[in-house]
C-alpha cells in the first residue's frame, strides 16, 4: 500500500510537471480576486465572477478567479496575477481598495476594476471603480413597496447615515414609493451600525408596532435582523444589493425583491469597454442607462398586482431616457 | 550513518505518524478532487489532483517571491501554534489566539499610526509591544479565571473571541476611524511597518518568529518554570505535592500564550495588511490550533507544522490559476491531517506503523476538555 501510493505520486506529480501546464489561449487573460469568502456565496463574489467570465468570452479571452481566505492574502493574491502577466485583473469588495490601488499604481501596464469601490483622487489611469446608481434601484424598490403595502406605512432601515449610498437608496425608495402612492408613510431609521443584527431587528419590531408593512433593509449585517424581523411578524420584506432571495435563505420567505446592484453586467461592460476603448479610469456608475441597476424578479406574491411589472418597466425606460430622476 | 540513525530515529518515532498522516490526507483528498472534477465543465480528470499538488508546491517553492510567500505566512502561525502547544503543555486548550490575534493586530496597528511618522527603531518596536502586551492582557483574563473560579478556559476564550471582535468594531467604527477612507480602518502606520529584508514582502517579522520557536523551546526544556509548566500539564496534584503553584502557573501560561498570538496579531498587521479594519479575519487563530497539534506541541514540530500551512495558503493561487482547482481543497486537506491524527489507528494500519503507541498528551487535553474530568459548571459536560 505504502509502496503504491509513493510510486502513483511520484509519476503523477513527473507528468504534471511536464506537460499539463494549460495554454493561455491568444486573447486577453482577466483574473478576478474575490472578496473574503466563497465563490459561489450568491453574492458579490458570485455575480463579479459571472460578469468576468461573460466578459472574456465577449472579448474572447481567458478567465481565473483567486478565492481571498484572509485579509492577509489580498496583497498576495493580486500579485499572482500581475506575475503571471494578467492584462485585467477586478477585486471586489471596499476591504481590498487599499492594495488594488498600491498595485494599480506599480503596474500601469494592467488594467484594474474595483466592483464597489470608490477611488479618491488622485486616480491612476489603469484603475477604475464600478460603482452603481443606488438612488435609481432604491426608487424601483419604493414602487414595489408603495405597491404592495395594505396599511399605506412602509419603512427603511439604513446602517449609517454618513454613508452616501446608504442615504441614496433610501431617498429614492421614498421617492418611489410616493410615485404609486402619494399617501404613503416612510418612516425611516438610522441605527448607525452595519454589524447590528440585534439592533436591526429591534428597530424593524418597532415600525412594525406602528403599522409599517413593508421593510428595506440597506444595512449590512444589521439588515438580516431587520428582515428576520419581517418574517416573523409576517411583514414583507425588500432586500438590498443583491438579490437576497438568494443570498440570505433564511429570510426568502418573506423576502418581495432586492434592489439590485447587476454586478455581472457591470464587470462584464468593464472588460468589453476595456476592449474597445483601451484604459479605463475613474469611479464610472452603472445605472438603468447600461442596466446596471435593477429590481431583483418579484417573489412570495401569488398573483404579482396587475400593472406592478408595467410600473416597474415604465420607470426604468424613463430613468434610462432622463425623463426621471430619483431624486429630483 | 549508524549513528545518525541512531540519533534520527526518537525524532522518527515522534514524527511519523504527523507526516503519515500529511500524506493521507493528500492522497484522500485527491479523490475528493478526481470525483468532484466530474461535476465541472472541464471533465473527468483522474491527473487533476497530480496538476494541482504540482502547482500548489511550484506556488510555494518554486520561485523566490513564492518561498517569501510560504515564510510570510507561516510566520503568524508560528506565534500562534506557540501559542496553542504552550497552553496545551500546561494542559490548557486555548481556543483564544482567534480573540487574542485581533487584540494585539489592533493594539499595534493604533499604535503604529500614532507613531507614523517616528522612526522605525522606534515605532515598530512599540508596535510590537503594544500587540503582544494587549494579547497577554487578553490571555491573563481565561487565565485569571480558570486559576481562581475554575471557570473553563475553552468556554470562556470562546466567548472572548466574540467580544474582542465586536468591541474592536466598535472601537474602529467611533474611537479611532480615520478620515478619507470609504470604509472604517485605523490610519496608515507609516515607517512603524516591519522592514523588508528581501524581495516584496520577507520582512523582518520572519526572524522574530523563527526566534520565538527557540526561545520558547529553552524556556520548555531548560527552565524551571519550563518544568513547572509541564508538571502541571502531566498532573497538577502531583505538582502541588511538589511544592510548584497550579493556580499561577495556569493563569501565566494564559498569559504567555496570550502574550504571542498577540505577537502573531502584531506581525501580520506591521509586516503585511497595514491597518486594521472591521471585517478582518482571524483564520490564523484556528489554524494555529491545528499548526499545535500537528507539531505535537513541539516548538520545532509547530515550526515545521507552520511551513506546511504556510506553503498551502502561498501555494494556493497558483493552483487556483492553472488548473481551477478550488482554495476549499486545502481546507480539506489541513481538516484531513487533524482527523488522521486524533484516528492514529487508520494511519498505523495503512502504514504498518508498529512503533509503541504514544500518549498524545495534547490531544487528550483537547478531547479531555469536554469528556473528562468535571464539567465547567452551567454546561452540560
Amino acid at each position: 500500500m505504502k509502496r503504491l501510493l509513493a510510486i502513483c505520486a511520484a509519476v503523477g506529480l513527473v507528468a504534471a510537471a511536464c506537460g499539463v501546464i494549460p495554454g493561455t489561449g491568444s486573447g486577453l487573460k482577466i483574473g478576478l480576486v474575490t472578496d473574503i469568502g466563497q465563490l459561489e456565496d450568491k453574492s458579490f463574489n458570485e455575480f463579479s465572477w459571472k460578469g468576468v467570465q461573460d466578459g472574456a468570452k465577449a472579448v474572447g479571452g481567458t478567465a481565473q478567479a483567486i478565492v481571498t481566505k484572509d485579509i492577509a492574502d489580498y496583497k498576495q493574491n493580486i500579485q499572482q496575477f500581475v506575475d503571471q502577466k494578467y492584462d485585467v485583473i477586478v477585486t471586489v469588495g471596499f476591504l481590498i481598495s487599499t492594495d488594488t490601488l498600491n498595485a494599480a499604481k506599480a503596474n500601469p501596464s494592467i488594467q484594474f476594476f474595483g466592483v464597489d469601490q470608490f477611488i479618491p483622487d488622485p486616480i491612476p489611469a489603469n484603475y477604475q471603480g464600478l460603482l452603481f446608481n443606488e438612488a435609481q434601484a432604491g426608487y424601483l424598490a419604493g414602487i414595489v413597496a408603495g405597491t404592495i403595502t395594505k396599511s399605506g406605512k412602509i419603512g427603511a432601515v439604513g446602517g449609517r447615515s454618513d454613508v452616501p449610498p446608504v442615504v441614496n437608496y433610501i431617498k429614492g425608495y421614498e421617492n418611489g414609493a410616493k410615485s404609486v402612492k402619494s399617501t404613503v408613510t416612510v418612516s425611516i431609521n438610522y441605527v448607525e451600525d452595519f454589524n447590528a443584527p440585534d439592533k436591526g431587528e429591534a428597530s424593524a419590531k418597532t415600525m412594525i408596532g406602528q403599522g409599517v408593512d413593508v421593510l428595506f433593509q440597506v444595512a449590512g449585517l444589521t439588515g438580516a435582523g431587520v428582515l428576520r424581523a419581517a418574517c416573523n411578524a409576517k411583514v414583507y420584506g425588500i432586500g438590498v444589493d443583491v438579490d437576497q432571495y438568494l443570498s440570505l435563505p433564511d429570510s426568502a420567505a418573506c423576502i418581495i425583491t432586492s434592489a439590485e446592484k447587476h454586478l455581472q453586467n457591470a464587470t462584464r461592460d468593464g472588460i468589453k469597454r476595456f476592449k474597445d476603448k483601451g484604459k479605463q479610469t475613474g469611479n464610472f456608475t452603472n445605472d438603468a442607462t447600461n442596466d446596471g441597476v435593477g429590481a431583483s424578479p418579484i417573489r412570495n406574491l401569488n398573483p404579482v398586482p396587475a400593472g406592478l411589472t408595467d410600473k416597474l418597466t415604465q420607470a426604468t425606460n424613463d430613468m434610462k431616457s432622463g425623463k426621471l430622476k430619483p431624486i429630483p | 550513518m549508524r549513528r545518525w540513525r541512531a540519533r534520527l530515529a526518537p525524532t522518527w518515532s515522534k514524527a511519523q505518524v504527523p507526516v503519515y498522516s500529511i500524506v493521507l490526507a493528500f492522497a484522500v483528498a485527491a479523490v475528493v478532487v478526481i470525483v468532484s472534477s466530474a461535476f465541472t465543465a472541464s471533465g473527468f480528470d483522474p491527473l487533476l489532483p497530480f496538476a494541482a499538488y504540482a502547482r500548489l508546491f511550484a506556488g510555494a517553492f518554486g520561485s523566490g517571491n513564492g518561498v517569501a510567500n510560504t515564510l510570510v505566512a507561516a510566520a503568524p502561525l508560528m506565534f500562534g501554534g506557540l501559542a496553542v502547544g504552550i497552553g496545551l503543555k500546561a494542559g490548557l486548550f486555548n481556543i483564544g489566539v482567534a480573540g487574542q490575534f485581533l487584540v494585539g493586530a489592533f493594539a499595534a496597528a493604533v499604535t503604529g499610526a500614532a507613531l507614523a511618522a517616528a522612526p522605525t527603531i522606534v515605532g515598530m518596536p512599540l508596535a510590537m509591544l503594544a500587540g503582544g502586551l494587549a494579547g497577554a492582557a487578553y490571555g491573563f483574563i481565561p487565565g485569571y479565571l480558570k486559576a481562581r473560579t475554575g471557570a473553563h478556559e475553552v468556554v470562556t476564550t470562546i466567548m472572548l473571541n466574540n467580544a474582542a471582535a465586536l468591541l474592536l468594531t466598535w472601537a474602529v467604527n467611533d474611537l479611532v476611524r480615520a478620515p478619507g477612507f470609504s470604509f472604517p480602518r485605523t490610519a496608515d502606520i507609516g515607517q512603524s511597518a516591519l522592514p523588508i529584508l528581501a524581495g516584496r514582502n520577507l520582512h523582518l517579522g520572519i526572524a522574530f518568529a523563527v526566534a520565538a520557536v527557540f526561545v520558547i523551546r529553552w524556556i520548555l526544556v531548560r527552565t524551571t518554570l519550563g518544568f513547572e509548566i509541564r508538571t502541571v500539564g502531566a498532573n497538577p496534584s502531583a505538582a502541588r505535592y511538589a511544592g510548584m503553584r497550579p493556580i499561577f502557573i495556569t493563569a501565566l501560561t494564559m498569559t504567555i500564550s496570550g502574550l504571542l498570538a498577540g505577537l502573531a496579531g502584531a506581525i501580520q498587521m506591521l509586516g503585511v495588511i497595514g491597518f486594521y479594519a472591521p471585517g478582518i479575519t482571524a483564520s490564523v487563530g484556528f489554524d494555529s490550533i491545528a499548526v499545535a497539534l500537528l507539531g505535537r506541541s513541539d516548538p520545532i514540530g509547530i515550526l515545521f507544522a507552520a511551513l506546511l500551512f504556510g506553503a498551502f495558503r502561498a501555494g494556493a493561487p497558483l493552483m487556483q490559476i492553472e488548473t481551477s482547482v478550488p482554495i476549499e481543497v486545502i481546507d480539506i486537506i489541513q481538516a484531513l491531517v487533524i482527523l488522521f491524527l486524533a484516528a492514529d489507528l487508520i494511519v498505523r494500519r495503512v502504514f504498518r506503523v508498529r512503533a509503541p503507541k504514544i500518549e498524545i498528551v495534547e490531544l487528550a487535553t483537547v478531547t479531555g476538555s469536554w469528556g473528562a474530568g468535571t464539567p465547567p459548571p452551567g454546561t452540560a459536560g
